[in-house]
């Protein structure tokens, strides 16, 4: 479903050339639970923009359900984004002077569905994240477990095939966390593919697959029973 | 999606409400002093003669001596207008020239009002296709032989026969009394075409009367009178047969096969008239001129108005250079929001579209309220500076041209904002709040 071959991501700023990502490889299969870790400045987020298409990178291969993602337009992968892609963010990044249903609706209106099918999504989404009692409210009226709740229900809408969260608990209490990642093993469960970055390894220990990136490139380990991690991948040698 | 855009429009001027009123302002005071000179521009160089612009020929000879003036002049003499319309080319034309007189009635509690007179030919009223409300012209043969007959306007009508249809009345100018056979339905040229030379925005007369009773009643002059020797012209009947210029002349020509018949056949008159010793300037010709043409050589629309436009304009472009930057802040400022919507769907052109949709709907509110600044600023010219009410009566059109001018000009300043806003990259302002 994605995959990424040798991308290399360089930020250039007027003196230094920070290399994000060096040779990145990365293969996910459809149905998976991703959890990303790695220390702050890894290249994490760099990673999931790249797989969101937010951002552009300097070279390698991406593709994404078979399309190649090098040369797209900008309308191509906005419309790709909008149809396949569900963002979540540590900060939610609720859009203020919107009420949840309006938020929720926000994808759906650059879909272009009719209002009948926009209504129908957005009670639908509101109510499988608990909040369809509150569809007029505005973010600020909710806590933060809630406004990550409609941040969810707001990628749901669309009915994406492949959700990625950068961080979606690290704003949360530990109760509220728990929540969270339970609603997305929910969707996980019914089919969506999802990339969570995460900073709680508890959390990590959850997905199906954990990925650690380590300056900027991927060591992949595949969770076991008893806790302990086992490199598969063989591009990192050690990892303390 | 248009309504879409809209509404998020809406909410996001309601939002800053200070901002969006300084940006309204902003660019409705640059619309109204626009549209303030636009109109008066506009009023100033409106083809009063419509359709028949071009088949209505003011009539110029150089019938001054050597040395004398250097160009055509823009009225004719008695003599030369009585020769003309005398003669026997099947065209209509007719001289005129305004005098006036005191005006009264068979009712004596109406006090005397003093009126300007226009005396010509009943071909005048068809030549400038006057509208009647009741009767018609006098008949043509008055042209020749003359009768004390009379045509006036609706608004003097009013007055002195409380609008009734007072075709058969008798009413008196100095005096001597008048048969109305005919009243206009409000007719007033802007500008007053027919005779720019004695105030080309004034309105037009309120009584008109037959050129053949000139001789009789010897109706003095009231416009501008030009002499280019030295003659005593202080008797109308010494005057009639003097070199002095008093006289409008118009003729009609269907095309330019008549103007070029016509021309040829006033130049015969000139060289009959050269025997006697008259037109002896070796410049000596006829010149005829259409409406448009006629408007522009007598400067009727001044060259200062274009000045004035251009000078406004260029306000209006500091006015929104003023909104550019507010935009470009307000919009900046959103740009967190903006990710947002890119990420989850957006295209650079919907963003675009977006902010371009709320510029629009500012430069509409801008349009509309510089449109009232424009109307008031007319009125306070009208009243304060008493410009004609021709040049300060806000012309209808404005209400398209307004908008439509000032939604343009707010999109153009508005490019710049828009696609800073929807070229950022998103992925910077997702990171954290
Ligand atoms: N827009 C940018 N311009 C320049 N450098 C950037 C930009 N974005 C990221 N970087 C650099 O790229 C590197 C990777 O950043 P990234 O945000 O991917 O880290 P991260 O793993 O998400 O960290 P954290 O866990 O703290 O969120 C960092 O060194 C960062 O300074
Ligand atoms: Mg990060």
């Amino acid at each position: 479903m994605l995959s990424m071959k040798n991308i290399n991501k360089v930020f250039k700023t007027d003196l230094v050339e920070t290399h994000a990502l060096r040779d990145f490889n990365l293969e996910v299969k459809e149905g998976e639970f991703v959890a990303v870790t790695g220390p702050s400045g890894s290249g994490k987020t760099t990673f999931l923009n790249i797989a969101g298409l937010l951002e552009g990178f300097t070279n390698g291969d991406y593709f994404l359900d078979g399309v190649n993602i090098s040369n797209l337009s900008d309308n191509k992968s906005a419309a790709i984004r909008n149809e396949k892609i569900g963002f979540i963010f540590q900060g939610f990044n609720l859009i203020p002077d919107l009420n949840l249903a309006e938020n929720v609706e926000v994808p759906l209106r650059y879909r272009g569905f009719s209002r009948s099918e926009r209504d129908k999504r957005v009670k639908q989404a509101l109510e499988q994240v608990g909040l369809g009692a509150r569809m007029k409210h505005l973010p600020a009226q909710l806590s933060g477990g809630q406004q990550q709740r409609v941040a969810i229900a707001r990628a749901l809408a669309g009915e994406p095939r492949f959700l990625l969260a950068d961080e979606p608990t690290g704003n949360l209490d530990s109760m509220m966390a728990r929540q969270v990642m339970e609603l997305l093993e929910d969707i996980n469960k019914a089919g969506t593919t999802i990339i969570m970055v995460t900073h709680d390894p508890e959390l990590a220990r959850r997905a199906q697959r954990n990925i650690q990136i380590v300056d900027g490139q991927v060591c992949d380990f595949t969770m076991y029973q008893g806790g302990q991690p086992q490199l598969v991948s063989d591009n990192v040698q050690a990892v303390s | 999606m248009f309504f879409y855009y809209l509404d998020l429009a809406c909410r996001s001027i309601k939002k800053t409400p200070f901002l969006s009123v300084l940006m309204v302002l902003a660019i409705s005071i640059g619309i109204g002093i626009t549209i303030t000179t636009l109109n008066i521009y506009k009023m100033a160089s409106v083809n009063p003669a419509g359709e028949r612009s071009d088949k209505l020929f003011a009539v110029q000879l150089w019938s001054q001596g050597e040395d004398s003036w250097d160009e055509f002049n823009p009225q004719i003499t008695y003599q030369d207008s009585f020769n003309l319309r005398r003669g026997d080319i099947p065209v209509r034309q007719t001289p005129m020239f305004r005098t006036g007189g005191a005006i009264q009635t068979d009712n004596p509690d109406l006090a005397p009002i003093l009126e300007g007179v226009r005396v010509t030919d009943s071909d005048f009223f068809s030549l400038f296709s006057v509208p009647f409300l009741y009767g018609q012209a006098w008949d043509k043969s008055v042209d020749q032989q003359a009768k004390y007959e009379v045509v006036i306007n609706a608004d003097l009508n009013q007055q002195l026969f409380g609008g009734e249809n007072s075709v058969g009345r008798t009413l008196y100018i100095n005096r001597k009394p008048y048969k109305v056979v005919g009243v206009v339905d409000h007719w007033s040229p802007k500008p007053k075409y027919y005779d720019v030379n004695n105030g080309a925005f004034n309105d037009s007369e309120q009584v008109f009367v037959p050129f053949s009773l000139t001789p009789i009643e010897e109706y003095q002059s009231w416009g501008n009178n030009q002499g280019w020797k030295h003659e005593d012209t202080r008797t109308v009947a010494a005057k009639i047969v003097s070199e002095q210029h008093w006289l409008q002349y118009w003729v009609e020509l269907k095309d330019q096969h008549d103007v070029e018949l016509y021309t040829a056949w006033v130049r015969s008159y000139i060289e009959q008239q050269q025997a006697p010793g008259r037109f002896n300037s070796p410049n000596a010709d006829v010149q005829i001129m259409d409406v448009a043409d006629w408007l522009i050589e007598n400067q009727v629309v001044a060259e200062d108005n274009k000045v004035l436009v251009g000078l406004s304009a260029l306000f209006l472009v500091v006015c929104l250079v003023n909104m550019l930057g507010l935009l470009l802040a307000k919009f900046l400022k959103r740009a967190p929001e903006v990710g947002v919507r890119r990420a989850i769907g957006a295209s650079r052109a919907q963003i675009f579209s977006q902010h371009m949709v709320e510029v629009g709907l500012i430069g509409f509110c801008g349009g509309i309220i510089g449109l009232l600044w424009a109307w008031g600023a007319l009125s306070l010219l009208a009243a304060k500076f008493e410009l004609e009410q021709a040049l300060t009566s806000l012309d209808m059109s404005m209400w398209l041209v307004a908008p439509t001018i000032a939604i343009s000009a707010a999109l153009v300043a508005g490019i710049y904002p828009a696609w800073r806003v929807c070229s950022t990259n998103p992925s910077i302002y997702l990171k954290s709040q």
